[in-house]
């Protein structure tokens, strides 16, 4: 072996062993799991398919897709909206704008249970923030409708300043002279926006799209702490359905089976954006 | 004249909205310092914004309370513990990892593909790995110890770690450490002396964002770590299940929380649109 090779393979090869270790052969291990009936006391039992057909039998589980497909529509949709419309308040000169800045940044790093809890004393429909302030009777958490909504606007809140901050980042990158040559044409602001701006931008949004519809599958603190899945299952998330039936039904051959299917899922809607994805990293 | 006018009236319309945008971002804050220095009887009865001094008299008693008890000191120990050994590990992995992705040439699997191996881990749904995890940890003995926990975020944050660090080392001069070589420096004392300390910017950045994730991090650690491991996120968590609706040991709980890594996200600001990008944007 060639003396660079050893050195590259030493610089290497113990991130990527741990990789192995504990993110590639849980993964298969699960999927392994998948297939059987997994049970405390006696032998695993082998069972095929069966747990894969069960999922899409079972009512709960089925609702859960929904409910998570809906929360991550509506969440990263609100988020890039209000994220686009705020990276372009802030795009001109404005007073304290550092300051501000700061303070969106604010809710980025919040402890996601912790966020979840506080926002259970917001919503709560009995002398909470927002009844009280508003002088409002909306039912945040009891009303199913309203629970989900709820448990969206708190992800909202929270990651709102990540398309924020990325998209400030890629409008500041954009030259005066493409916006002075585009005021020679037209006065109208919306048609700089749409034409020059939004392509200028794209990448940028695909980015920020990626990563927030991969991260936004992935929720589970905040349904926990604020609505705790329910009123009944009313938001109850795929990863929060597959953790109770692991951990607390102990049935970890369907919990397994639920997770991979999560997996699939999100795997399906990164393919159709990855070839994009992988133009920005190069 | 006219045009003037309204330009100037858009301006400060603009700068209404931005206030009114900070407010209802900062609200939550607000509101959870409000509520924890809240004697416990006026936690429903005080209306609005809840005015300290204005509408009632402020106390720390909660907070006396709730740091005072010995169950929250060892979870903030536990959590410091963890985050500290977490950043340890995956930078000790993680930077040489990135030293040889933005230094040599892998031909199969190349570059490219084995940096997006380590990005894609990012894309796992935790709990695709939770219950396999678990199995593994209880077959090696390991369920709630610190140890399961540090393994397992380091696990999670290990792509951060490569993916901002690969960036910051490709962007060196390659000249210095070219002239260090000629000199007779072997590559680690270059990682260790020239590139790692000229990366020192972007390293603070993955610290600050390993750390920050490490301390939220909550599905593994309630899975893993009941009692003697149990952590800030978790330890909240139970309080809440035990005492209901107690408001102020939630809000003075949520700040615990809560504090350091938005103190964190504070300090790290210019690095955070690198760092949650995963190098993609240099903010």
């Amino acid at each position: 072996m060639h003396r660079n090779d050893r050195i590259k393979l030493a610089f290497l090869l113990p991130a990527a062993l741990w990789v192995l270790c504990f993110t590639a052969f849980p993964l298969v291990y699960g999927a392994k799991l998948s297939l059987y009936n997994v049970k405390i006391a006696s032998p695993d039992e082998f069972v095929g398919l069966r747990n894969y057909v069960h999922f899409f039998e079972d009512e709960r589980a089925l609702s859960s897709v929904w409910i998570t497909l809906i929360f991550v529509f509506c969440g990263v949709t609100a988020q890039m909206i209000l994220g686009m419309g705020l990276a372009l308040l802030f795009n001109r000169p404005l007073p304290m704008r550092g300051l501000f800045r700061t303070a969106l940044t604010m809710p980025l790093f919040a402890t996601p249970i912790a966020v979840g809890f506080l926002f259970f004393t917001i919503f709560y429909e009995e002398g909470g923030l927002i009844n009280g302030l508003l002088h409002l009777r909306v039912p945040w958490l009891s009303s199913p409708y309203w629970a989900l909504a709820s448990v969206i606007i708190v992800d909202v809140w929270q990651w709102t300043p990540f398309c924020f901050l990325i998209f400030l980042a890629a409008l500041q990158g954009i030259p005066d002279a493409y916006y002075e040559a585009a005021m020679l044409e037209t006065k109208n602001g919306w048609a700089v926006f749409r034409h020059i701006t939004l392509p200028v931008l794209q990448p940028m949004v695909i980015l920020v799209l990626l990563l927030r519809v991969t991260e936004a599958f992935k929720v589970f603190d905040i349904p926990f702490s604020l609505t705790a899945g329910g009123p009944g299952v009313a938001t109850q998330v795929l990863s929060m359905y597959a953790y109770r039936v692991g951990m607390r039904f102990f049935n970890f051959g369907y919990s397994s089976s639920i997770a991979i299917l999560l997996l699939i899922l999100v795997m399906a809607i990164i393919m159709t954006l990855f070839k994009r994805i992988r133009q920005a990293y190069q | 004249m006219g045009r003037l006018k309204r330009r100037r009236v858009s301006q400060s319309g603009r700068f209404l909205l931005v206030i009114f945008a900070v407010g209802v971002m900062f609200l939550p804050f607000y509101w959870a310092a409000s509520l924890s220095i809240r004697d416990p009887k006026e936690a429903f009865t005080v209306a609005g914004l809840a005015v300290p001094f204005a509408q009632y008299r402020p106390t720390l008693a909660n907070w006396r309370t709730e740091l005072a008890t010995g169950e929250t000191q060892r979870a903030l120990l536990n959590s410091l513990v963890i985050a500290i050994s977490t950043v340890i590990a995956a930078v000790a992995l993680g930077a040489p990892a990135a030293y040889a992705l933005a230094r040599f040439r892998f031909r199969r699997p190349s570059n490219e593909d084995l940096t997006i191996w380590f990005l894609s881990q990012r894309v796992l749904p935790p709990v695709a790995t939770a219950i396999p995890f678990f199995l593994m940890m209880r077959f090696l003995g390991l369920l709630d110890t610190r140890l399961a926990l540090i393994i397992l975020n380091t696990t999670f944050n290990l792509p951060f770690v490569v993916v901002i660090m690969r960036q910051a080392f490709a962007d060196l001069p390659v000249e210095l450490e070219e002239a260090a070589q000629v000199d007779g420096a072997n590559h680690l004392d270059i990682f260790l002396k020239i590139s790692l300390r000229l990366a020192a910017p972007s390293l603070a950045a993955a610290v600050l964002i390993v750390i920050a994730f490490t301390w939220n991090e909550f599905l593994f650690a309630l899975m893993i770590g009941t009692l003697k491991a149990k952590v800030i996120p978790v330890h909240m968590a139970g309080a809440v299940d035990t005492r209901g609706v107690q408001f102020w040991f939630v809000a003075v709980r949520t700040l615990i929380a809560m504090l350091p890594p938005v103190v964190l996200a504070l300090l790290a600001q210019r690095y955070i649109v690198r760092g949650l990008t995963l190098g993609a944007v240099k903010g």
